[in-house]
């Protein structure tokens, strides 16, 4: 069974959900779509207010650069593009549409061309980015220069809670499996591999049987963070992507189950992508559930839908590991948004950091090699190359180390702080150097 | 649906593995207490008193110093932690003060001037034990044994065995090497309040083990790294484990090295670190003045942990040197490499070192003060070793030789195996050995011609020799299956005996010769067949004449020994007081009872 080095070992919690079908989430009244749901730059809307759009009809276009369209996932009205606060806490651009409810919908024209590019195409119309968190353009990752030789399908989900992956591996087999023969197309890469951490043997067993040609499955024994890129890499083919190198310079591509299965989708079907399949969940929600959510749905909705408590301590958008805090229902749903989470007092950890005892757990945990603990004293004292020597640069902010923490310390903020200034410093020294220069 | 108003936000990660400051430090507490409670049952309530008081001092050192510097007080336990360790950490009869004084230092000065919790450089206990030991020695170096009448009392040693303290001839009825090492074990034995008794040291390291709050790197790779220096060192495997199991060793590596401070922050590292500890302190208990070395091995490794954490640092996943390639992960292949050496060597050479010694007689201790026998060992053949002193008077030159001879007495077959002379006459007045080699006991006890030649020096000599070939055959045959039992006043031992087939007891006692104002120590074999007395050897009375009328005793019931009223001895009054002294023996040698 495959695995990586160090690594912690949460409590799974994924029975609250695990067994709930996937079924049809709430019909938002009214959507905010958000412009920028992906890495890069906001899309440009095509629409104006007062504009009657269908369900799949384009609404904002790619701009230029590393960008996404975004479609309309209901039919009714647009109201306007407007500023709405994000999970940052910052405002930024959505478009409001109302909701008619006459769910009239629009396919992209079908797809004659299954060439690599005619794929490629297809999925940049489609507005297609990674369904695991990171919202990389999928167009732009498939369509690598480098030599590809495996893709990576990432089934891990080794976030707690989160089950929405699993159950569209075990409901929607086939298409999904269909969707990864796509991507492999659409990438190059001569077999698949997909990881699928021991904790849903069950999803493994079906993917086996089904799987076909040049497609084979590897379990992995459960650990988090199984699904971060470089880990799950390692895990499932024993490669190793050089620091500052990208899963490609290993002839890796990695894509998400969900993002498979809207490939699948845009080609075959003709369904542009405007919902996915998210997890509810928590113990402070009253009916944990697998659901189809359209992109622009507010948390409240989510929440009157699945009955979030009363009694709930905190609401996360994503796992308790790397999710955010969510600080108002207002904030909507984006492509890339896995799971919200209704967690009660008991399930959320309430940090009061206090002074570092130095046990080195934090060393021990971290699954990229680096020295949380000495990192942060490097922020302290403002020592940079001392901060860059335990690796500051290389952290992927998956909280292992906060996590075993038990003076609470918030290691993975000052780890990325550190990180953030250091590559500010760079930037910073380049800028300065391009000036000599001339 | 009722509104969800009551959410707050946190920074991720939402979830932790639930460890805490305070629970780490509680389970340490734990971890401490089965080596308290051995502490206080062998040295007494004022042991604990003791660590109370270190606790008491650090506690409020701590929260006094930040009285001053106006800081808010720290409750996280973790003074209480210094505290119970270097309270263990002190000899049980201290005076009050020295715990106050320790305590202060560790807090005060270790700790809260660099800074407090974590920031300390150096492990705060074992700094207070070397502090105290560099300003208080003879203190601190004067430990007592565990007190009579404790759980234990078999052994009775004062000294810690690094000092050079004897162990028991026996322990807990297991003899010779294994009952030492039981002892050890135990911690019936001198030493500091909570570090003798390994059995509590382990209950309480494989706690933290198990809660996972120490790495079981420490304590592993520091016993292992002591083992294979304390082989080579003494060059052997006794003693190995013998060094294994004495002073601070077990108690500093499952706790005072483990101190999270002042240890490495990776695990690797960390193997770096205990294997500098294990090997100083195997140096400084060999080659230092100090009989114990832990505390100072600690204290050396802590102040290269700094430069250990800076510069030796874990490989980062996908980590690549200036041409791109894979940088090696070279210490943490060093570091186990050197693990599997260390085990490998110490695999391979224990059982050679072990095999060769298994062979060699080893020491058995004496019941008693015996007459003529200064030593005695034996092999796993039950050939008893002794070397034996005595005199003789050479008629001749009117001058008392001093004799001393090697006697081995072969307890399978019952005969003296061999006899080599270490001191006697050079005038040829020498013992004839052939009289004694190759004889059983009766035979030896029968010979009634010891003249040699009409020399009356030879034959003084001979006569000598007797005494002590006979006093060696009955040491071995007391020694081959001795109870260890104590008895009351005079009893020391009761064994079976196979020369004379029964219970034989060593019986020692004394009577006042009046004649010359003098105490006469004496020593007695008496052997008991049911309930009557039929043996009786002296191996110690008087040599003047004043010897105890042993016909009065033997054949005799324990009614009939205490129906004798007349025990003068031709109106001898010395005599008459050896008589009355065996009488009082015998008597409690028929009360203890035959075989059992
Ligand atoms: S330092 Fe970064 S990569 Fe390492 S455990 Fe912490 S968050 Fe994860
Ligand atoms: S886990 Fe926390 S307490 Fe332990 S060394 Fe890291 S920062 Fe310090």
């Amino acid at each position: 069974m495959g695995t990586f080095a160090n690594g912690v070992h949460p409590h799974g919690s994924k029975a609250l959900s695990a067994g709930c079908p996937i079924e049809r989430g709430p019909e938002p009244k009214a959507v905010y779509v958000p412009l920028l749901q992906h890495i890069g730059r906001p899309a440009v809307p095509v629409v104006q207010a007062g504009e009657r759009v269908l369900c799949g009809q384009l609404i904002a276009e790619a701009a230029e650069g590393l960008s996404a369209n975004v479609y309309s996932p209901v039919s009714g009205t647009v109201k306007g593009v407007l500023g709405h606060i994000t999970l940052s806490g910052k405002k930024r651009e959505h478009i409001l549409i109302e909701n008619d409810f006459t769910e009239e919908e629009m396919f992209l024209p079908p797809l004659a061309d299954r060439s690599r590019e005619g794929i490629l195409a297809r999925i940049a119309e489609a507005g297609i980015v990674g369904m695991g968190g990171a919202a990389f353009p999928t167009a732009v990752k498939l369509g690598t220069d480098k030599k590809v030789d495996i893709l990576l399908v990432n089934g891990a989900e080794c976030e707690p809670y989160i089950t929405c992956d699993y159950r569209v591996m075990i409901e929607y087999t086939q298409a999904f499996l269909a969707g990864v023969r796509l991507c492999m197309t659409a990438c190059g890469a001569e077999r698949a591999v997909i990881g699928v951490e021991d904790n849903k043997k069950d999803a493994a067993a079906l993917l086996a049987r089904a799987a076909g040609e040049n497609v084979s499955v590897r379990v992995l024994k459960t650990k988090y963070p199984q699904g971060a890129e470089k880990q799950l890499i390692y895990a499932c083919t024993k490669r190793t992507v050089p620091e500052g190198k990208l899963p490609a310079d290993a002839g890796v591509v990695v894509v998400n189950v969900q993002t498979a299965l809207a490939v699948q989708r845009a080609v075959e079907e003709n369904i542009p992508c405007y919902e996915r399949v998210m997890t509810v969940s928590g113990k402070a929600a009253g009916r944990p559930a697998n659901l189809w959510v359209k992109t622009g749905t507010p948390y409240r909705d989510l929440a009157v839908f699945c009955e979030g408590k009363e009694d709930c301590g905190r609401i996360v958008s994503g796992g308790p590991m790397m999710g955010e805090s969510v600080f108002s229902l207002k904030i909507c749903t984006g492509k890339g948004t896995s799971s919200l989470l209704f967690l009660d007092k008991d399930e959320c950890e309430n940090r009061n950091a206090s002074a570092c005892i130095g046990c080195g757990r934090c060393v021990q945990a971290c699954p990229m090699g680096l020295s949380p603990v000495f990192i942060e004293q490097a922020l302290l004292g403002e020592r940079w190359e001392e901060a860059e020597a335990y690796g500051a640069l290389q952290c992927i902010a998956c909280g292992c180390c906060s996590y075993v923490c038990p003076a609470s310390r918030f290691l993975v903020q000052s780890v990325k702080l550190a990180k953030k200034k250091l590559q500010e410093r760079r930037a910073a020294a380049n800028v300065r150097g391009g000036k000599k220069d001339v | 649906m009722s509104e969800i108003a009551n959410y707050r936000s946190a920074p991720s990660p939402h979830r932790s593995d639930g460890a805490s400051v305070r629970r780490i430090m509680l389970d340490v507490l734990i971890a401490l207490l089965p080596c308290l409670v051995c502490g206080v049952a062998y040295f007494g309530l004022y042991a604990l008193l003791l660590v109370f008081l270190c606790m008491a001092a650090c506690f409020a050192g701590e929260q006094l110093y930040n009285l001053v510097r106006k800081k808010p007080f720290t409750f996280d336990l973790s003074a209480l932690v210094t505290g119970m360790i270097l309270g263990l950490n002190l000899p049980p009869r201290a005076p009050w003060y020295i715990p106050l004084i320790g305590g202060v230092f560790a807090i005060v000065v270790v700790k809260m001037f660099f800074g407090g919790l974590g920031k300390n450089f150096a492990n705060p206990a074992a700094a207070a034990r070397v502090f105290l030991l560099l300003a208080y020695g003879s203190v601190m170096a004067s430990y007592i044994g565990a007190q009579p009448g404790d759980l234990l009392a078999d052994g009775e040693t004062g000294a810690t065995w690094l000092s050079g303290g004897a162990l028991a001839g026996s322990f807990l009825g297991v003899r010779g090497y294994w009952g030492e090492i039981l002892q050890l074990f135990l911690g019936n034995i001198g030493g500091s309040i909570g570090e003798t008794c390994k059995l509590a040291v382990f209950a309480g390291g494989v706690y933290l083990l198990a809660r996972k709050v120490i790495d079981w790197r420490i304590p592993l790779v520091c016993c292992l790294t002591a083992a294979v220096f304390a082989l080579f060192f003494y060059g052997s495997a006794r003693d190995m484990l013998r060094h294994l199991l004495s002073g601070g060793l077990l108690f500093g590596s499952f706790f005072m090295a483990t101190d999270y401070a002042t240890s490495p922050k990776w695990k690797i590292n960390r193997i770096l670190y205990a294997f500098g500890i294990g090997a100083l302190t195997m140096i400084i208990r060999r080659f230092g003045i100090y009989p114990e070395g832990m505390s100072l091995a600690i204290l050396f490794m802590n102040l290269l942990v700094p430069v250990m954490d800076r510069f030796i640092l874990p490989v980062r996943f996908g980590q690549t040197d200036k041409n791109g390639r894979p940088v090696p992960h070279v210490a943490a292949w060093t570091m186990r490499g050197l693990c599997i050496a260390l085990a490998a060597v110490l695999a391979a050479a224990t059982p050679a070192y072990a095999a060769a010694e298994y062979d060699e007689p080893q020491k058995v201790a004496l019941p008693a003060s015996y007459s003529f026998i200064r030593g005695m060992a034996a092999d796993r053949d039950r050939v008893y070793y002794f070397t034996a002193e005595g005199e003789a008077y050479l008629d001749e030159y009117n001058y008392t030789q001093p004799l001393a001879f090697e006697i081995e007495i072969d307890t399978a077959s019952g005969v003296v195996r061999d006899i080599r002379p270490i001191t006697q006459s050079t005038m040829g007045y020498k013992a004839e050995l052939s009289l004694f080699i190759g004889k059983t006991y009766e035979e030896v006890a029968a010979l009634t011609d010891l003249s040699a030649d009409s020399n009356l020096s030879a034959t003084f000599t001979n006569t000598a020799l007797k005494g002590m070939v006979e006093e060696c055959f009955l040491a071995a045959d007391f020694d081959k299956n001795r109870k260890f039992e104590r008895g009351g006043e005079y009893i020391v031992d009761r064994a079976h005996s196979e020369l004379f087939g029964g219970t034989a007891f060593l019986a020692a006692g004394s009577a006042y010769l009046s004649e010359y104002d003098y105490t006469q120590p004496l020593l007695y074999y008496i052997v008991v067949e049911g309930d009557t007395v039929s043996s009786i050897v002296p191996l110690m009375q008087s040599t003047m004449g004043y010897t105890a009328e042993l016909s009065l005793f033997l054949g005799k019931t324990r009614a009939e020994i205490e129906g004798l009223t007349d025990l003068s001895a031709d109106s001898d009054t010395s005599a008459t007081h050896t008589n009355q002294a065996l009488k009082e023996m015998v008597l409690e040698c028929l009360a203890a009872g035959g075989e059992k």
